[in-house]
């Protein structure tokens, strides 16, 4: 299948749900849904386009809206499922009952730019320490690390 | 009896920091949990505030064993962004600097297995013929290990015709000591007792779990970037996407034994055919406003680097996916019902690189006073106010 | 004047002293096998040839802080490695090479002897069980247990296979078994299969790989010797290293038509023997890969134990032959 007939064919499957599909290079396509679509888009890629290998999941903040990309890979393209969660209420359904493989992605999500992946089989952190304050999500624009004052024990600071 | 025993954060099968804990009964592997985040250096933070060339060093940077694969995913991207062409002469050396790394990664964790299942003249072999790979890589890029050959629009160094007849000569010599080897190793009962059934993964849990490289290949899922998705000068090269039906740690050896034989053949042919002309185009200093998803076929697996760019000389994001963090959950699935005797090489077969993994947060886990951060002046001073105290004597004489 | 004999006997030669000259040696000489056979150097630094590098690891290791865990058992954590070493050198003592004299049966050379030898061949294991066993660490406990399970499986064909020559010979003294088949050397060859299943069994006896799965660091870190460090780990050292010195004794006095020719000559023939038999054991080590405890157990009852089993067949149907 070509670019453009997966283009086509997603475009069919998926009709208003589909709100913008994009091929800016050969074998990337890039799919904007809304967030209540998206565990069904997934499966329907899974199912359909032989999506079932989810590469990663990127997080990008946006200012007043963040934005996920579930960058899938089937043999002949690399799709790419966008969708745009408001700052105000950072949700998202959990896409791990259709990808198993995708929990660390999704528990990445989660610590780094505090967006609650609803379903989430295992919500532990991934990466950040356990004594990591609440709260504290580092790679959200607005986040500076500030590196705390050195603390010699038994000696001046 | 059922307890707990923790491989990790240090352990001497690890060579780095990661933590497994592993609830046996007896000998055998009940439950698996895998706790990462011991060797996060804040990568991605780290690169939205450092230009474009600046960011080639990082990334490298972020892989000791596979550098150049994190350089060429990030220089595909900005390439792609910079709508840059290269020439063809630096795109040939630069995977075939990609292959002669396939070779050296393979070849050491060929000798890794070998270590982890107590076969140390195996270890010994793969690590001295190691050495001639590291040594044409030095030839060619001046470094064993960050070769920083790559640059945005092409590379850095040229090669000339006696660097062409090293490298020929040194991969026959390769390819037939490899060879011999293999043969040898395939032959050894003890090995291959150790290694056949053992750390089964089904194709099915392979593709759920979204199991990536030579690991997904051992299950039979022919998933090669280097064939799907054929970048650069893939599509122009003659090669064969290697996979295994066995499922196992012995098909995770033999795929990435046929695969140092593929890339030998690969190395030639890039060698041979080594177009004329530049090696590098000139870049500009900032990107246009867009994204690029880029992917390239580590010797682990697959890497892909997402690059967004808001048009100005840094990224805006950049989101690095390393192989082994794709290999976690299916490592998990490995390990249950397995032996403790066989935890070193599950785990090695996926061929974990635990830095790779782990690049994304920021470098404090220190913040909450917990574990304060010392100064090196004060560890130094540490040290020597113990040295005094130490019941060794300072000046003690060697007894012959 | 026999009071000082007996100390120089226990003390000099062939007792401690000896015995740790000739283990590091011994070490020294498998260590360089190992490393050629990969291809390296083996220890080159200390000494010339590196000979006196297992005497310097040795007196480092002495020079080393000394660990106890708290929750160790003290008494008993401390006092295994000296009893571990005692027990191996007393079994070097029952060796034929320094008591040959057929004649004259004294306190280190009796009927029954091999016997002997064989049950003090086995206590350092079971030392070590009770060595990782008292140091509670996990990794030690697993280490230990290992030790067990590998016991029970390569202890029988060992027994089996280093007795059959005995029964051949219609002995069980070992200046006496090595003297007949120093009379009649072609009989020798009737008992290769026993050599070969004896040289796997000691090599698992010995923990060395592809059997040195209690200390497979790999796995389970130290294993037994986990806890274990300074002294009482250099003591547990030189305890292997004699017990390989001995092992090999014992398989080139039984197999190997033992040390003919008196205290010179006879020396001469325990020394290459012995370093004949360690070269052979260097050899499975460095051609092989650690197996896991399950697999020796299959390994031990499934072959070695009927091919000691078919060695003793051999020997009883060859004994009513002779007879």
């Amino acid at each position: 299948m070509s670019d453009i007939e997966i283009v086509e064919s997603l475009k069919r499957d998926l009709g208003a749900r589909a709100l913008e599909i994009a091929n800016p290079d050969r074998r990337r396509i890039f799919l904007k849904v809304a967030p209540a679509e998206l565990v069904g888009a997934v499966s329907l890629l899974r199912d359909k386009y032989d999506c079932a290998y989810l590469a990663t999941v990127t997080g990008l903040d946006r200012g007043e809206a963040f934005e996920l990309l579930y960058h899938f890979a089937s043999p002949v393209a690399c799709v790419s499922v966008r969708t745009e969660i408001p700052r105000t209420a950072p949700r998202v359904a959990s896409i791990c009952a259709v990808i198993p493989g995708a929990i660390l992605y999704e528990r990445e999500i989660q610590e780094m730019f505090g967006i609650a992946v609803e379903g989430i089989p295992d919500p532990r952190r991934l990466n950040l320490p356990d004594d990591w304050p609440d709260g504290q999500y580092p790679l959200r624009k607005d986040w500076k690390h500030v590196r705390p004052a050195e603390v010699i024990p038994g000696g001046k600071s | 009896m059922s307890f707990e025993i923790p491989i990790g954060p240090q352990h001497p099968a690890l060579k780095e920091p990661i933590s497994l804990r592993m609830t046996v009964d007896g000998e055998v592997i009940t439950g698996v949990d895998i706790r990462l985040g011991y060797n996060h250096r804040g990568v991605e933070k780290l690169a939205e505030q450092k230009t474009w060339i600046q960011n080639i060093y990082l990334t490298e940077r972020i892989c000791g064993i596979c550098s150049h694969s994190h350089a060429t995913c990030y220089v595909q991207a900005v390439e792609k962004l910079m709508e840059l062409l290269p020439p063809r002469r630096g795109l040939y050396i630069r995977y075939l600097v990609s292959e002669l790394e396939r070779v050296h990664s393979h070849l050491l964790w060929l000798g890794v297995a070998g270590h982890e299942a107590g076969f140390d003249s195996f270890f010994m072999y793969t690590w001295r013929d190691r050495e001639i790979v590291m040594d044409l890589l030095e030839m060619i890029s001046g470094n064993r290990v960050h070769y920083a050959i790559n640059t945005i629009g092409g590379v850095r160094r040229d090669i000339d015709e006696g660097q062409k007849a090293k490298i020929l000569e040194g991969v026959a010599t390769l390819r037939k000591r490899s060879e011999y080897y293999f043969a040898i190793g395939a032959n050894e009962p003890s090995f291959v007792a150790r290694i056949a059934g053992v750390g089964m993964l089904s194709k099915e849990q392979a593709v759920s779990l979204c199991a990536v490289g030579p690991v997904a290949r051992a299950s039979g899922v022919a998933r090669d970037v280097r064939k799907e998705d054929p970048y650069a000068v893939y599509d122009e090269l003659d090669f064969e996407l290697c996979t295994a039906d066995s499922c196992d740690v012995l098909g995770r050896v033999v795929v990435r034994v046929k695969e140092l034989l593929e890339s030998y053949k690969m190395i030639e042919q890039m060698v041979r055919n080594l177009p004329d002309g530049d090696i590098a185009v000139k870049a500009p200093r900032k990107a246009k406003p867009g994204e690029a998803v880029s992917r390239y076929e580590a010797p682990r697996g697959e890497n892909i680097h997402y690059v967004k760019s808001s048009g100005a000389d840094k990224p805006e994001r950049l989101k690095v996916r390393a192989p082994t963090l794709g290999n976690y959950p299916a490592t998990i699935e490995m390990l249950k019902k397995g032996f403790i005797a066989d935890i070193p090489l599950i785990f090695a077969a996926i061929d974990p690189c635990i830095c790779c993994a782990e690049r994304a947060v920021t470098l404090v886990d220190a913040a909450n006073g917990a574990e304060s951060i010392v100064r090196m002046s004060e560890l130094r001073r540490r040290a020597l106010a113990r040295a005094k105290n130490a019941p060794v004597k300072g000046n003690a004489v060697w007894p012959f | 004047m026999a009071v000082l004999r007996n100390l120089l006997y226990l003390l000099v030669y062939p007792g401690i002293l000896f015995l740790f000259v000739y283990s590091t040696f011994c070490e020294w000489y498998d260590r360089k096998v190992f490393a050629r056979l990969q291809n390296r150097m083996g220890p080159t630094h200390t000494g010339k040839f590196g000979l006196l590098q297992p005497i310097a690891d040795f007196f480092k290791l002495m020079a080393k802080e000394d660990i106890v865990p708290e929750a160790a058992d003290k008494g008993l954590f401390n006092a295994l490695p000296a009893v571990g070493l005692a027990v191996v050198s007393t079994a070097a003592l029952l060796l034929p090479v320094w008591n040959f004299d057929l004649g004259q049966p004294g306190w280190t050379s009796f009927s029954g002897d091999i016997i002997v030898m064989l049950y003090l061949l086995s206590l350092p294991t079971l030392i070590l069980f009770l060595a990782a066993w008292s140091s509670t660490s996990l990794f030690s406990t697993i280490g230990g247990a290992r030790v067990l399970t590998m016991l029970f499986g390569y202890e029988v064909p060992l027994f089996l296979s280093v007795l059959s020559p005995a029964l051949l010979a219609d002995s069980w003294r070992l200046a006496e078994i090595a003297a007949f088949y120093q009379k009649r050397p072609i009989l020798l060859l009737a008992n290769v299969l026993g050599f070969l299943v004896a040289l796997v069994a000691v090599q698992a006896k010995l923990e060395r790989t592809p059997f040195d799965i209690p200390d497979a660091e790999t796995e389970i870190v130290g294993g037994t010797f986990t806890e274990y460090s300074g002294k009482k780990l250099a003591l547990f050292r030189l305890t292997f290293d004699i017990e390989t010195v001995v092992a090999s004794g014992l398989l080139a006095a039984v197999f190997l038509g033992g040390f003919p020719g008196g205290a010179i000559v006879g020396f001469l023939h325990f020394v290459v023997k012995t370093l004949f038999v360690i070269f052979l054991l260097s050899c499975i080590r460095a051609m092989s890969s650690r197996i896991r405890v399950d697999q020796v157990i299959a390994l031990s009852w499934k072959v070695l134990a009927p091919l000691a089993l078919v060695q003793l067949l051999v020997s009883i149907l060859l004994k009513g032959l002779l007879s």
